[in-house]
């Protein structure tokens, strides 16, 4: 077998697989750890309270966008557009199609994914100089900010140069850029479960933890 | 140097950690949205070390050590968690994940304790609340005697003006800070000439109870925090009251 099919189906399941069951794990984990060590969030359990707090930081209606209405709306833009590019991209939902799963679903027109990849990626420059310039985030910091930063916006980037051929002046690039996006992509599903990258799914449990105590007390959940 | 035990600090901090702290010492994006939410970062001129997020960056540093800190480290904890926040909780109603940091410093404030290292007053006042039940070491005799006299003195001006100790069957069991009958005598006849005037059915005990600070809260001293807060229940349902009033 050679490294490209390798890449391109082998390590394709171990990535989706890493990604899914590890997520899972992460739930669970936190589920089978909190029974026993986090009773509180149990005793005062409150759906009412858990999903406020889910409506109020998934939409832009808190107080943290009033307070930094730039960073925050950026932050929106830029989550958006991770999700919706590699879900609904026409070439992704081709490949699908073609798979033993024949799933299809209508996807954007790439023009819509081109911008959206454009926009995403600008904005994850500017995350990334605003850790570089800003003393007070240059402070806080640390390696795994930056890292993952550049793990997330790579298969962004490897994929828009695959679509437009932008680097194909380079030999080598030309010739592998399908294998370097695909690679990027597989690391980053790999990375997910391990790494912060999995607030997409702690961001629930935290946020419900916190929205139950907080609302208990009478403050803003 | 002085060696600190890593299997104690690991062991305290492992057994308190659970799939809350965990998942917020592992998600904080360091995002930077907690920075002006604190007071501590605005009143120093929005000095970087004054973000919440940076200062809780201790725990996961002492995990990823295994306990293996000494003394001037513990130090350095300290003066951030004692001097640097004062847990007010500000910042995580600005943390898009909603991370207690308040929580997380407390953590360390109780890691502290259990290496014996808190503000001085604090050690004392722990120690007063264990053995007198009390944060002032305030005696039983001497707390009954303050009220007896705060009682005489304001009868002088309000004839017919009682204090009620031990009354059981009252509305209210009326609690002081230990303070009061230490230094502020006054306060107390204060509430007793109000109470007296208004008809307020309460009453005082003349067991530990009747201090309702807790000042071991402060140090994550759970388990004399707790002791604290039982005594006054304890003490309210003796006294079969149905409200337990807390001074200002």
């Amino acid at each position: 077998m050679s490294f490209y099919s390798f890449v391109e189906g082998p390590l394709l399941w171990i990535a989706f697989l890493t990604f899914i069951i590890g997520s899972l794990l992460q739930a669970v984990l936190f589920f089978s750890v909190s029974r026993k060590k986090d009773k509180i969030v149990y005793e005062h359990f409150s759906l009412k309270y858990v999903l406020a707090s889910f409506f109020k930081w998934l939409l832009p209606i808190n107080r943290t966008v009033a307070k930094n209405p730039i960073f925050m709306v950026l932050g929106y833009i830029f989550h958006i557009c991770l999700i919706v590019v590699p879900i609904w991209l026409a070439g992704h939902i081709m490949l699908w199609e073609e798979s033993r799963f024949e799933w299809y679903w209508t996807p954007i027109p790439d023009s819509v994914a081109d911008w959206m990849t454009l926009i995403f990626l600008a904005i994850a420059v500017f995350f990334l100089l605003r850790r570089v310039i800003s003393p007070d985030i240059r402070l806080i910091s640390t390696f795994s900010d930056y890292f993952l930063l550049v793990i997330t916006a790579l298969p962004y980037a490897t994929g828009y140069f695959l679509m437009h051929g932008t680097l194909d002046n380079v030999a080598f690039l030309s010739e592998n850029m399908q294998l370097i996006h695909m690679l990027s992509g597989e690391l980053m599903l790999i990375l997910i479960p391990f790494t912060k990258l999995s607030h997409f799914v702690l961001f629930f449990f935290s946020r419900a933890s916190t929205g139950i105590e907080f609302g208990r007390r009478g403050y803003s959940v | 140097m002085e060696e600190i035990n890593a299997q104690k600090v690991t062991d305290f901090l492992k057994t308190r950690i659970g799939a809350r702290f965990k998942t917020w010492m592992k998600i904080c994006t360091h995002c930077g949205m907690c920075a002006d939410t604190c007071h501590f970062y605005l009143a120093s001129g929005k000095d970087s070390k004054m973000i919440p997020s940076y200062k809780v960056r201790f725990l996961v540093d002492i995990l990823k050590k295994k306990g293996k800190v000494d003394k001037e480290y513990l130090d350095k904890v300290y003066s951030t968690v004692y001097h640097e926040c004062n847990m007010c909780r500000r910042c995580t109603q600005y943390c898009p994940f909603g991370i207690d940091i308040a929580l997380l410093i407390s953590l360390l404030r109780a890691m502290l304790f259990d290496q014996n290292i808190a503000p001085e007053g604090l050690l004392k006042a722990i120690e007063n609340y264990r053995e007198f039940g009390n944060q002032m070491a305030v005696t039983d005799e001497d707390w009954v005697d303050t009220i007896q006299w705060c009682e005489e003195e304001t009868a002088e001006e309000l004839v017919g003006l009682t204090i009620p100790i031990d009354k059981v069957g009252a509305k209210m069991l009326y609690t002081v800070n230990a303070r009061e009958p230490m230094f502020y005598p006054q306060d107390m006849m204060e509430v007793a000439k109000i109470f007296y005037v208004a008809g307020e059915d309460y009453t005082y005990s003349s067991k530990p109870g009747w201090d309702d600070t807790n000042l071991a809260m402060f140090c994550g001293d759970v388990k004399t925090a707790r002791t604290i807060v039982e005594n006054t229940f304890k003490r309210a349902e003796e006294l079969e009251v149905q409200q337990v009033g807390v001074t200002e």
